[in-house]
Order: structure tokens, then sequence, then C-alpha cells
């Protein structure tokens, strides 16, 4: 399969994609109900799509392609209502959050399709343990070379990105000390971390075709990275994000992205270099494990803050652009949790502070779910 | 006198005869222990299968459970049955027959559909009416016991599992309270008033849901400062249903209605989500091995030959009309028809609550419930073994089983 052509889309518009997770209402343990889910979901009339996962406990959803988080968060609520609605006639429930907090992976379910099939022989144990839950972001780009160039930039803010929206504290029933553990699951495939820094979209059908001659890879779908170019839809796709607990959140998310995006294509703040990656993986980490209270290493200066401080700094120099892109709510939202009540993670282990028992934590996040 | 004899005069000494009961739950055990993991180490049906077959032999062999049930073997299943309709009503959410209509109806439709078919079937045979009418409440409620039990053994989960609880929990509830209504029409009847019968069936009533409040609340306090999902802890809730369950027995209150009560108090008057060990655990495990292998002894072959072929016409209607009944609503209720054959197929067996159901009303009223006796006695028999095997192939029909551990090739690229 050749890398096929760079499709062209509207500059900066969004699709949003979360996976989530079906749970039971008895203990709030995942429950492999997602073919019931999708028969019921067919007589409902959504926005963007509704489809199955590698493990039968878990779900995707995605809009249509919006032009900013207004519309972003109507399809999401509209989506959010059907599937809700179907749930309960299960009496199952639906939760955000990178990780179900206390699943068994010994005891999920392949569902059945033979890509499904294929990837569970090829990945063993890991497929299953990747039964983790992830929001991806989509970014219309004008061209090729322009996503490239818009795929460098925002790896800069990977860090950031991914302390705002960690949510997933807890991994098989134990507290990792992490904010965002889903990230230490990613990590184990083979071709997960960074895109080559390539500018231009001819060397990236050089870096492309090495790759397919090698037979390690055989399309775009299996690299793993944290943004990677989506030719088909002429995107970028952001994939470093845990699944918020709420749409709200994740619509403010895919807000606080096309703002970047914006101030990027329209300000070109920074120049770009291969050595921006140096301390990718530091800040990275230190943002997976420390959330907000990471360090990031700025990686022009070499200066050392702490993201939330950086956060701050960021949202202030994104203000025009929200007002541009009608987005003020959505960095509102995220201004909240910096100064005040912290991430989802934050969330999560304060539930399970006061409770000691995780199904209540996961029984809790079902209903910020549910709205 | 050697040092031989004296030895085995200290000994003596130290013996004490074992008492009946005790003889009777230690072989009971040992029995269904031996051919639940025979059965688990030869082929791939479910230990429960094992366990009944070692009521069968013994039922065969003229050593069955006498009914009514006394002694150790009401103990042991007053316990047991209790248990499991404690927690089954826990789980069941009432809400979600609000949500989800279709399911409400199906729940009426096949316990009530299917026991007026039982009634006129058997009237065919030329079975008293009200003989009719007794064996068509007693084979109302699906058991607790199978379908829980082969779902838990074998790791099921999935809409069926989850729906034949729901539908077990209501057709119990409706099979109890019709036997009280009964029980309450036979006295008036008799000669007493109808008001009369009445007032007692709502004394019994209330009193039954009293016992159940003071369980679910003594649980609800556990529940809140222990965590039960440990083993240990979840003795203490062992020790209270158990308490609840001889307490309801001492003082006339019905030991399937009561704790299936208590569940359901516990589960819809919170949110909290109560999580303890299945059938509480090894605990919990070793009283429903003996439930079943008293279920499966409780026949004996000339009751086979005098239930003989109603109680085979009783069970093609019952298992007829319940299939017709949740098929055909299997749609609107929001399952595939598949699902629905395979729920219907879940709660055909007959077991341990008509047995204990049916050993109630031969203690109150035992000249009134002898025709019925027979033909449920057969049925359960009938059922008994085929009950699990089906109930396995319809989880497996409906997706609900785990694959089967397939060996990892090494070193394998997806191709």
């Amino acid at each position: 399969m050749s890398l096929g052509v760079f499709s062209k889309s509207e500059p900066l518009t969004l699709g949003v994609e979360l996976e989530l997770q079906i749970v039971n209402n008895d203990d709030y343990d995942l429950a492999p109900v997602s073919g019931d889910l999708l028969r019921l979901m067919g007589k409902h009339k959504i926005p963007g799509n509704v489809t199955p996962e590698i493990t039968s406990s878990m779900i995707e959803l995605s809009t249509g392609v919006c032009q900013g988080f207004g519309q972003a968060l109507s399809e999401l609520g509209q989506i959010r209502d059907a599937l809700v609605d179907c749930a309960e006639r299960l009496d199952v429930s639906l939760c955000g959050g990178g990780t179900h907090p206390f699943q068994h992976w010994t005891r999920r379910r392949i569902f059945e399709t033979p890509r499904f099939h294929e990837l569970s022989s090829l990945y063993g144990y890991l497929s299953k343990q990747f039964t983790v839950f992830g929001q991806h972001v989509h970014v219309g780009c004008p061209s090729a070379d322009d996503a490239l160039v818009l795929l460098h930039g925002m790896s800069r803010f990977i860090p950031h990105l991914i302390a705002l929206a960690a949510s997933s504290p807890f991994v098989q029933g134990e507290d990792t000390g992490f904010n965002s553990a889903r990230l230490n699951s990613v990590f184990a495939f083979p071709l997960s971390g960074r895109a080559p820094f390539v500018q231009t979209w001819s060397e990236f059908e050089v870096f492309f075709t090495k790759m397919m001659r090698t037979g390690v890879v055989k399309g775009m779908k299996d690299f793993y990275w944290d943004i990677r170019p989506k030719p088909e839809f002429g995107t970028i796709e952001v994939r470093v994000l845990d699944t918020p607990l709420t749409i709200e959140k994740a619509a403010a998310l895919a807000g606080f992205i096309q703002c970047l995006a914006h101030w990027m294509t329209t300000e070109k703040p920074f120049k770009l270099s291969e050595d921006d990656y140096l301390p990718y993986t530091f800040n990275r980490f230190q943002a997976c494990r420390f959330g907000l209270d990471g360090t990031f290493v700025d990686p022009e200066t070499g200066e050392h803050r702490v993201l939330r401080d950086d956060l701050t700094t960021v949202l202030s120099r994104l203000d025009t652009h929200a007002g541009d892109l009608h987005a003020e709510a959505a960095l509102q939202y995220l201004r909240r949790e910096i100064n005040g009540v912290g991430n989802d993670a934050a969330w999560l282990r304060r539930i399970e502070d006061e409770n000691h028992l995780l199904p209540e934590v996961v029984r809790r996040a079902t209903k910020r779910w549910h709205g | 006198m050697t040092a031989l004899d004296s030895g085995a005069r200290v000994w003596a000494g130290l013996a004490v005869t074992p008492s009946s009961e005790l003889m009777f739950i230690v072989g009971v055990l040992l029995a269904g222990a031996l051919a639940g993991e025979f059965i688990a180490a030869t082929t791939r049906l479910p230990r429960v299968v094992g366990y009944t077959l070692a009521g069968c032999f013994a039922a065969a062999f003229g050593h069955g459970v006498a009914m009514p049930l006394g002694g150790a073997a009401q103990t042991v299943t007053d316990l047991a049955l209790g248990l499991l309709l404690f927690e089954i009503g826990s789980r069941v959410h009432l809400r979600w027959l609000k949500r989800n209509p279709g399911l409400a109806v199906t729940s009426l439709a096949e316990a009530l559909l299917s026991a007026v078919a039982v009634a006129f079937v058997l009237r065919l045979f030329d079975v008293g009416w009200q003989t009719a009418v007794a064996c068509a409440i007693l084979a109302m409620p699906a058991p607790a016991a199978v379908s829980g039990r082969v779902a838990l053994e074998l790791g099921a989960e999935g809409q069926v599992t989850q729906r034949a609880t729901l539908l077990t929990a209501l057709n119990t509830l409706y099979a109890v309270v019709a036997l009280i209504l009964m029980r309450t029409w036979w006295a008036a009847d008799d000669g007493g008033s109808l008001p009369q019968a009445l007032a007692g069936l709502a004394i019994s009533l209330l009193t039954t849901l009293g016992v159940a409040a003071l369980l679910a609340g003594a649980t609800y306090l556990a529940a809140r400062r222990l965590d039960l999902r440990n083993e240990s802890a979840a003795l203490l809730l062992f020790g209270l249903v158990a308490f609840a369950i001889v307490a309801a027995r001492s003082i006339g209150v019905s030991t399937l209605l009561m704790p299936l009560l208590a569940g359901l108090l516990l589960r819809n008057t919170s949110e909290r989500p109560w999580v303890w060990p299945r059938h509480f655990g090894t605990s919990g495990g070793a009283l429903v091995l003996m439930l079943f292998v008293i279920v499966g002894s409780a026949w004996s072959p000339k009751i086979l030959v005098a239930g003989g072929f109603a109680a085979l016409a009783l069970l093609a209607a019952r298992f007829a009309v319940k299939t017709l009944a949740i098929v055909a609503l299997s749609r609107w209720s929001g399952a595939s028809w598949r699902q629905g054959l395979a729920l219907s197929i879940t709660m055909t067996p007959l077991s341990a609550t008509a047995l204990v159901m049916l050993s109630e009303l031969m203690r109150a009223e035992p000249e009134l419930t002898a025709g019925a006796v027979p033909i449920i006695l057969a049925s359960i028999a009938v059922l008994e073994l085929i009950g699990p095997i089906a109930v396995q192939f319809a989880l497996r029909l409906a997706g609900e089983l785990p694959p089967a551990p397939k060996r990892a090739r090494p070193n394998k690229e997806a191709s």
C-alpha cells in the first residue's frame, strides 16, 4: 500500500474521536457489550459515527468535520445522549478516563473482526493491555507540507496536552503514581514515539517508502506516533490525549488545539529544528508522571519551568486567537482546571481518597460522562 | 495388659460417634466435590453437572433426601438458596425495567403465560384444578443456582447473563407471592373468611419486608466500613445473611422472599456499588455445592413413574411458552433473536427454588399438595442434568463465554 495523495481539507477544521469504556452497573467492571450497543445505535440519527474498538468493552465515537469548539461540543453532546440512551436500555454505563481503574487485561475479549484478530495474534498480550482509552483530535491542513510543519510545531506542546488531558492514574487496581499511565501502554508498541523530522511531503514519502521496503509497516495505521499525518483526511492527528471524563473537557481540548494551530499558522512563533526533540521524551515523561506539576524544558532556551506556569503563559498568548475562533469558553474551561481543581487524574484520586473503593470511583466517573 | 491394648483403650476413650447430620453434611460435601472435580477433569462441562450427578446416584440407590426437607438438608438448602437469592437481588436495578419497558413486559409474559400454559396442559392430563395451579406456581421460577453458577464458573459475561439474573429475581418474586396468595385462598376455602386470609397475607408480607429491611440495613453498615472484596471481611456478610435466614425460618417468614427482598432493597435504595466475592467466595461455594447434591437426590424411581408424562408435558409447555414470550419480545427489549433464544434456554432449568417451595407447601398443606409432589419432583429430576448443560450451550450460543485459550505461536509476524 502506498502513502497515497494528501487530501485537501479546510484549514483548521476539527474532528474529534473518543474511545470510551463500557462498564456494568453492578461492580463497574468493563462489560463486553459493544456489539449490543452498536446494534441499538443503528436506530439513532447522529452526526459523525460510532464504531467498534479492539476489545468488546470499548467503543469509539467520532464527530464529523467541525468548524470549531462550539460545533464539536454540540456534536459530542448529540452522540453522547444517543449512546447514553442505548446504554441505559442495556443497564450498562459509559465512562471516560484513559484506563479502567481495576479491569484485568486477561479477561478482555477481542471484538470479532479480522483486523482486530490479526493485531491480537501479532501483539499478543499487548493488544489486551492496550485496553486504554484515548482522545484523538484531527486538525485540517491546506497542504501536505503545511501539515508536516504544523505537526512539528505542535510537538512542542505535547507535554502540555498530556498534562491537561491526563485521566489514567489507576491501572489493574493500583495507583501507578502517574497522571497518565495510559501512555506507558502506548510506548510499549514498536512504532510509537514521534514522527521523523522532515518538513516536506516528498521527504516524508522517501521515509515511508524506505520503511515499507523493510517490511515493518504496511501503511500509516502501523505508526503509533504521538502526532501523525492522516493523508486520507488531509489532517494531522494528535493522539496523546487520555479520554477526558466529560464531553465538555473533550471539546475544550479540541478548541485549545485549534487555537494552538491558528497561532502557529498565522504568527509562526517558532523556528523548527531537529534539536526541538532533544528534551522531547524527558518532557513527555514529566507530563505523564507529574501532570500539571511536571517540569517542562524549553527546547530553545533550555530553561526549566513548571508545566502549569508554562500553560498559563501559553493560554494568555492564545486569547486573541480564541477570539477569532469563538473558543474563549474552551480556554476558560482549561484555566479553571489549571488554577484550581486540577486535571481529571486529580479528580479520580480525590474520589478514591474519599471512598477507598475503585468501583465507586468508576460509578462517579460514569455520572460525569452521562452529564 | 500390653502396650497395644492400653493404647487402644485411650484411643477408644477419645472416639465420638458422629451425628447423622454431620455424616450427611460430610458425605454430601465429599461426594459432590469428588464428582464435580471428576467432571471438570474429564469433560468440558461445568462442575455443577458433577455435583448433581452425585445426588442422582444417591437417589438411584434409594438414599435420596426425604420430602418435605428436614434437618441438615433443610438447613443447607435454606442457607445456600438464601445467599444466592440475596446476591441476585443485590444485582438487580429496578430502574432498568423503567428504562426498558420491553424487558418488564418480557418478565411478566414469560412468568405468567408459562404458568397459565402449565395449568392448562396439566388439566389435559386430568389433573385437578388445585394441583394444576399449584404446579403452575411451583414451575414459575427459574433456578437461582443453575444459570448463575454455570455463568460464574465459565466466566460468562454479557446481556444474556445479565438479563437471566433480572428475570430470575422477578419470576422468583412472582412465584413466592403467588404461593402465599394461593395458600391464603386455600385457607379461605377451608372455612376461614377471605378478608381474614388477605389480612394474613399482608401481615406475612410486611413481616418479610421488615426482616429484609433489617438485613439490608446491617449489610449497608458493614459495607460502608469494611472492604467486602476481601474474603475474610465478606465472612461477616455471610454471617449476617445466614443469621437472617435462620431467624426468618424460626418465625415462619419465607426464606426465599426475605433474602431476595433484602438484596433488592440494598441495591435500589443506594447508588453505591456493593462488591463482595461472587457467591460469597469459598464458604458460599461449599453451600452451593451441597445444594446441587441435595436437589439432585430429591427423587426416586417410583416418583419418576408417578410423575411420568404429566411432568414431561409440564416441561414442554413451560419451555415452549417461555421461549415464545422471550423471543417474540426480544427486539422490543433491545436484544437479538439469538440472545432471546439463549435467554429462554437459561430460564428452562427447574431446581432448588421449586423444591423449597414444594417442601414448604407439603409441610403446610400435605393433603392438598399430594398430587403436585410427583409431578414437580419428576420435572426437577428430568431437567437437573440437562439444565446446566443447556445453560452452557445457551451462553455459548449468545457468545458470552470467553474463547477457549489458544496456544501462542512464538515469533509470529502479522500476515
